[in-house]
């Protein structure tokens, strides 16, 4: 694996001031179990949780991180164990409760109120007086950001803020009702290198103030950086707890959390390059500056870059749902004015969205009119839709691209993520498409379903070229043949994914920074 | 004793049954005790309702005819509904092509039947559709809110048939009355000969199955259903979006505008203002209790037609405004809408273990 | 026309525009929270009614506005338990309730046809009145036409200065996060809706009370779908929706003005004017908006916490 493509060597930070020795745990989790259906998303949880010292959670996606959390934040009632704070049990059964008790989370999807500004957001349900003065509460909120290192303008829209001056909101809120315990669900996500590093600089201030932090993540490098102790979690379960100064490696860290020694890595032949499928020349708007890309059939092209850099805009205009200026975007050869005006479903584009329900599925339709919300002019006789035909193809689908459960006429809300992604990549590819854009494909997915869907992506490069847009440098590096990244709204290089020196200057290009270290 | 609400997780077969039934029981009883408030007995009102409704062949002959409007105003809407195109319009659609299918059979009175009736169909078919249009392109061209823009022309349709019957179309042999003249035997609806039915219940027959092969097997039925699951989804597959909610408003002003032809080629014979009696109305609430699926709307507008006539006898037996009708119509629509809760969550005491699922939110924006 | 019958349209208008304005900013109110009453006509016709019935009995107009409010609240409250409580759809429920008010008001309100009942009569407001112009446009209405006056300024500072203002306008917004404040959705927005329906049922009252004495069938005459439109034209800003009522007033008496002086249209097709209008400034208003305007969370309901 590839370390140093963070912009930063993120193993230099460290925390000011050391941690406090544990005494008495602010809260004591024992014996949680959570049942959703038949699923244990967590089995028999034991955790303690220290006054002024920051605990990682760490595990996969799907390893039960967010089910446990919720619970101890009130938004989920556990089937069986405790609770207990201050040295007595507790009952958490709405948000409300815990909140009353200290405890606060910062969800990865935000809850803000857009429309509204900073100050309010910070103080809603909050304000104790019936009447509310808009210069006192930003005064309030402007002592409260300062006091803990979180720069942040009180009277601003929320609308107008970035991910991470949201993210400094959600915290601000939890500070302001005198949380005692911060939960941070995979805060670094939405972060560039250079806003996760004051995110963790405010942790620390946080921490020294005496509040007991809840960092829960997948990566093993931020969670080396920046916390005090570790909790692993496994299949629902705790697989070990320690304190960061006794790990040794970091490779002891990664096997108790997956399970097995290997990660993922695949297998990358490579092919012959082809065609022009993808030409973008010069393109500006829509928050975009003269990005110019190239994707040629038999390769992968990642668009990397942190969430919300303009990479939504490139792919909506790519895709056809937003019109770029004329003679700037080129499909399979052909203007995209010209390319739009028939638009043909089979031999020509493919999008497999980020957002799997509600843009490319919909949730309450069965499976066959799923597959035919994109194929369906493959199955039309004149005005005539020859739905049985369909069945037939959804079936194969399900059975090629192991679709559970393999029932056609199961409605797609009743699909798993993994699943759901299986059937719109299986049906995307069944278009037969020369060019694919694939949007965080494997955002969500567990171990072995991003295996697949990567699978099938290198497969299909063979006969077409693929977009792949993803946040996940990883996933990058192990799917694509050149990365460009992307950093408000402009290119910031092209480079070559084989290449180890190139890819060092993936993480300063992230953070905008044009190859020199920050 | 404390409740709390937990998600079914599947809601059983015979909820939607015991719904409407809960429902309808429930609007009733509420109507009666009006009835007793207002100092009628609510017992008498009971009886008169039933024989009024399912006493005789009649009453039931008379359902039926009533029936035949209601459901051709209800069809439209469902499709429309189905792609959460919000048409309130019917009221109006059917007024011009009431007014449509006059003004055929008063420019043509001495046509033949069989080229009178066809024409005084799509000139009906054709300013329902007209007037659903508007709404359509005002909805497509200006993002204006169509629950409010067809609303508003049912008011302006009524007041536009009102300005025929009392000025160019005004019979001058009707003493005053604002009436046409009355239709030729050619432009009437011939009856089925059986009972009092006409030929306008047998297309109602033609229109309904019509619909339900064009909703299962054609590409643009289907798509009308995709589109119904939202905005994002339509543009993601390509369907054109805007030309399906121009499509559905103007076909369902198209079925309303038959309607308004049916009413007055077999009902009344004439146009006249009381022909407006709300079928437009009634046929929200038809498709609505019925899931806007084609069957069950012929059974609901067969109940709600056959409520209307036992409310007429109410009236005539008790002397109580015909408003009781619009009461119970209105009752029905609102406890079946609650109800619809209770197949999604069940209440269950505080405390007691239950599987619940995490929060989610429902889409119902207009 | 000259400069007299100019001043009297005018003043006709404020009057006309009052009880749209009551009404507007109900919806307004109830907007504002995420929850969208269209059952207004329906609401404002019980509500005249109910004043009608109380003050007839009472002989106090104030007492008939209360009752008014009284039957708003009790008509929103149908609507909040069926879309707030029990989760159904909003257009539909507004529906129902448009329907069934409708319905109610002319069942029960048929002993009354052609009674009378004591209501609010134009008084000259003291000084103000004196003012040229503007004191005989807005300053020799009645009680309620003054009290119309206050209650833009006072919601809007309802909304932007008070707490519950402030959770009320979060819950419209983003009900996910309001609750995640530890605010409960529910009770907001059945604290809105509730309040919303007392200020319609008071445009109600007018309608009764005010512009006439007396009770006959259909006084709400689509009044209340004026309003939710009002609300759309108003951008949900307490002080536009003035504007759009006194412009409806305008459109309302200016047509009842040429139907009296016997001009030659046909009273049917003048009758269509208000309607036309809202839809005429319903597109204009759609067309020109930035289209986020409403807020966020309008129409969507909130499923029940576990």
């Amino acid at each position: 694996m590839i370390e140093e493509y963070r912009g930063f060597d993120i193993k230099s930070l460290q925390r000011p001031t050391p941690a406090p020795p544990k005494k008495t745990p602010l809260i004591r989790i024992r014996g949680l179990t959570k049942r959703f259906g038949s699923v244990e998303a967590n089995k028999d949880v034991s955790l303690d949780i220290h006054p002024g010292r920051i605990l990682a959670l760490l595990g996969e996606n799907g390893a039960g991180k967010s089910t446990l959390m919720s619970m101890l934040a009130g938004r989920l009632v556990p089937d069986e164990g405790f609770i207990e704070a201050d040295g007595g049990k507790v009952r958490l059964e709405s948000p409300a409760q815990a909140i009353a008790l200290g405890v606060g989370m910062v969800y990865q999807h935000f809850t803000l109120v857009e429309a509204m500004t900073v100050a309010e957001n910070v103080l809603l349900g909050q304000t104790d007086s019936f009447f509310v003065s808009p210069p006192h509460m930003k005064r309030r909120v402007a002592e409260l950001a300062t006091r803990f290192g979180l720069d942040i303008d009180p009277g601003a829209r929320v609308a107008d803020l970035s991910m991470g001056e949201k993210q400094r909101v959600e915290i601000l809120k939890l500070l302001h009702r005198q949380s005692r315990v911060l939960i941070l669900d995979e805060p670094t996500t939405v972060l560039t290198p250079a806003e996760t590093r004051r995110l963790f600089d405010a942790l620390w201030s946080m921490a020294a103030q005496g509040k007991a932090i809840v960092f829960i993540s997948h990566k093993l490098e931020e969670v080396m950086a920046a916390s005090d102790d570790v909790a692993i979690l496994r299949k629902g379960r705790i697989t070990a707890v320690m304190e960061k100064n006794d790990i040794r490696s970091k490779s002891d860290l990664a096997r108790s959390m997956v399970g097995r020694d290997v990660i993922l890595s695949v297998n990358k032949p490579p092919v012959e390059l082809g065609e022009e499928v993808l030409g973008i020349d010069d393109l500006s708007g829509h928050g975009l500056k003269n990005v110019s890309l190239s994707v040629r059939r038999g390769e992968i092209l990642a668009l990397t870059g942190v969430a919300g850099n303009g990479q939504k805009a490139l792919v909506e205009m790519v895709c056809g749902l937003e019109t770029p200026p004329r003679r700037k975007l080129f499909i399979l050869g052909e203007r995209w004015r010209r390319f739009y005006a028939r638009a043909p479903w089979k031999n020509a584009l493919s999008y497999v969205p980020e957002d799997r329900k509600g843009l490319a599925t919909a949730p309450n339709l069965d499976l066959v009119d799923n597959v035919l919300l994109t194929t369906r002019q493959g199955f039309v006789k004149g005005p005539w839709l020859m739905r049985s035909k369909a069945a037939d193809a959804t079936d194969g689908l399900i059975l090629d691209y192991n679709v559970s459960p393999p029932r056609a006429t199961a409605l797609a809300k009743q699909l798993s993520g993994g699943n759901l992604q299986k059937l719109v990549l299986g049906r995307e590819l069944y278009r037969g498409p020369r060019l694919i854009v694939a949007e965080q494909p494997t955002q969500g997915l567990d171990v072995s379903a991003t295996e697949e869907v990567w699978t099938q992506l290198l497969k299909s490069r063979e006969d077409a070229g693929v977009l792949l847009v993803t946040g996940d440098v990883n996933e990058a590096l192990n799917l694509a043949d050149r990365i460009a990244v992307i950093y408000r709204g402009e290119i910031m290089g092209v480079l070559d994914a084989n290449d180890p020196s190139q890819v060092a200057r993936i993480g300063p290009l992230m953070a905008g920074l044009a190859g020199t270290e920050e | 004793m404390a409740l709390r609400v937990v998600k079914r997780r599947n809601p059983p077969a015979w909820s939607a049954a015991a719904i409407l039934v809960c429902a309808l029981v429930l609007s009733l009883g509420v109507s009666l005790a009006l009835l007793a408030a207002i100092g009628k007995s609510p017992v008498h009102g009971l009886v008169a309702l039933w024989n009024g409704s399912f006493g005789s062949l009649w009453a039931i002959e008379d359902a039926l005819i009533k029936a035949a409007p209601i459901f051709l105003c209800s069809l439209g809407l469902a499709v429309a509904f189905r792609m959460q195109v919000w048409n309130i319009g019917a009221e109006g659609q059917f007024a011009l092509g009431a007014m449509g299918a006059t003004w055929a059979a008063l420019t043509f009175p001495h046509a033949p039947s069989w080229v009178l009736l066809p024409l005084m169909l799509v000139y009906a078919g054709l300013l329902g559709a007209a007037w659903g249009a508007i709404p359509g392109l005002l909805k497509v061209k200006l993002k204006a809110n169509e629950i409010i823009t067809t609303l508003m022309l049912n008011y302006v349709a009524i007041f536009l048939l009102e300005y025929m019957v009392y000025g160019p179309w005004k019979d001058p042999a009707s003493f005053g009355f604002p009436v046409t003249p009355e239709f030729t035997p050619s432009a009437v609806i011939p009856l089925l000969g059986v009972g009092r039915l006409h030929g306008g219940v047998l297309l109602c027959v033609f229109a309904g199955v019509l619909l339900w092969a064009f909703l299962r097997y054609t590409r643009l039925g289907y798509e009308l259903k995709a589109c119904g699951e939202g905005a994002k989804v339509a543009a993601y597959a390509r369907m054109p979006y805007n030309r399906l909610v121009l499509f559905v408003l103007t076909a369902s002003g198209a079925f309303a505008g038959v309607a308004g032809f049916v009413e007055v080629s077999a009902s009344t014979g004439r146009l006249m203002t009381s022909i407006m009696a709300g079928y437009g109305y009634t046929a929200i609430i038809v498709a609505w209790i019925a899931r806007l699926r084609p069957v069950p709307i012929a059974l609901a507008s067969f109940l709600l037609a056959a409520l209307r006539v036992g409310v007429e006898n109410i009236q005539l037996d008790m002397e109580v405004p015909a408003a009781f009708g619009d009461i119970m119509e209105g009752l029905i629509l609102l406890t079946i809408l609650s109800g619809q809760f209770f197949e999604q969550y069940k209440l269950v005491r505080k405390g007691a273990k239950n599987a619940p699922a995490p929060s989610a939110s429902q889409e119902t924006a207009p | 026309m000259n400069f007299d019958m100019v001043i009297a349209l005018l003043a006709a208008s404020v009057q006309m525009g009052t009880p749209i304005l009551y009404a507007t900013l109900g919806e307004i109110l109830t907007e504002k929270s995420g929850v969208l009453n269209l059952g207004v006509e329906g609401v404002m016709a019980v509500s005249a009614l109910g004043a009608f019935v109380v003050a007839q009995a009472t002989g106090q107009p104030w007492l008939g506005v209360l009752a008014g409010g009284a039957c708003g609240v009790f008509m929103a409250l149908l609507h909040a338990v069926a879309c707030v409580v029990l989760l159904g759809n909003q257009v539909v429920s507004g529906l129902a309730v448009t329907i069934l008010g409708l319905g109610l008001s002319s069942f029960m309100g048929q002993p009354f046809i052609g009674l009378s009942a004591p209501g609010f009569t134009p008084f000259a407001f003291p000084l103000l009145s004196d003012i040229p112009l503007v004191g005989d446009v807005f300053f020799r209405g009645d009680a309620l036409v003054y009290l119309s006056y206050l209650l833009p300024f006072a919601l809007w500072f309802f909304l932007q200065r008070t707490r519950l203002g402030l959770e009320i306008r979060a819950v419209g917004e983003e009900p996910e996060a309001a609750l995640a404040a530890g605010l409960s959705a529910e009770r907001l927005r059945m604290i809105a809706t509730l309040a919303g329906g007392f200020l319609i049922g008071m445009g109600g009252a007018y309608l009764s009370l005010a512009y006439t004495h007396l009770w006959t069938n259909g006084l709400s005459g689509g009044r209340g779908w004026i309003a939710v439109a009002l609300v759309i034209f108003a951008f949900w800003n307490p002080q536009r929706a003035i504007i759009g009522a006194y412009l409806f007033g305008g459109v309302m008496a200016f047509q009842l003005r040429l139907q009296a002086t016997g001009s030659h249209i046909s009273s049917s097709l003048l009758l269509m004017l208000p309607y036309l209008l809202t839809i005429v400034v319903l597109a204009a208003s759609a067309a020109r908006g930035r289209g986020d305007e409403a807020p966020a969370g309008l129409g969507v309901n909130t499923a029940p916490e576990e």
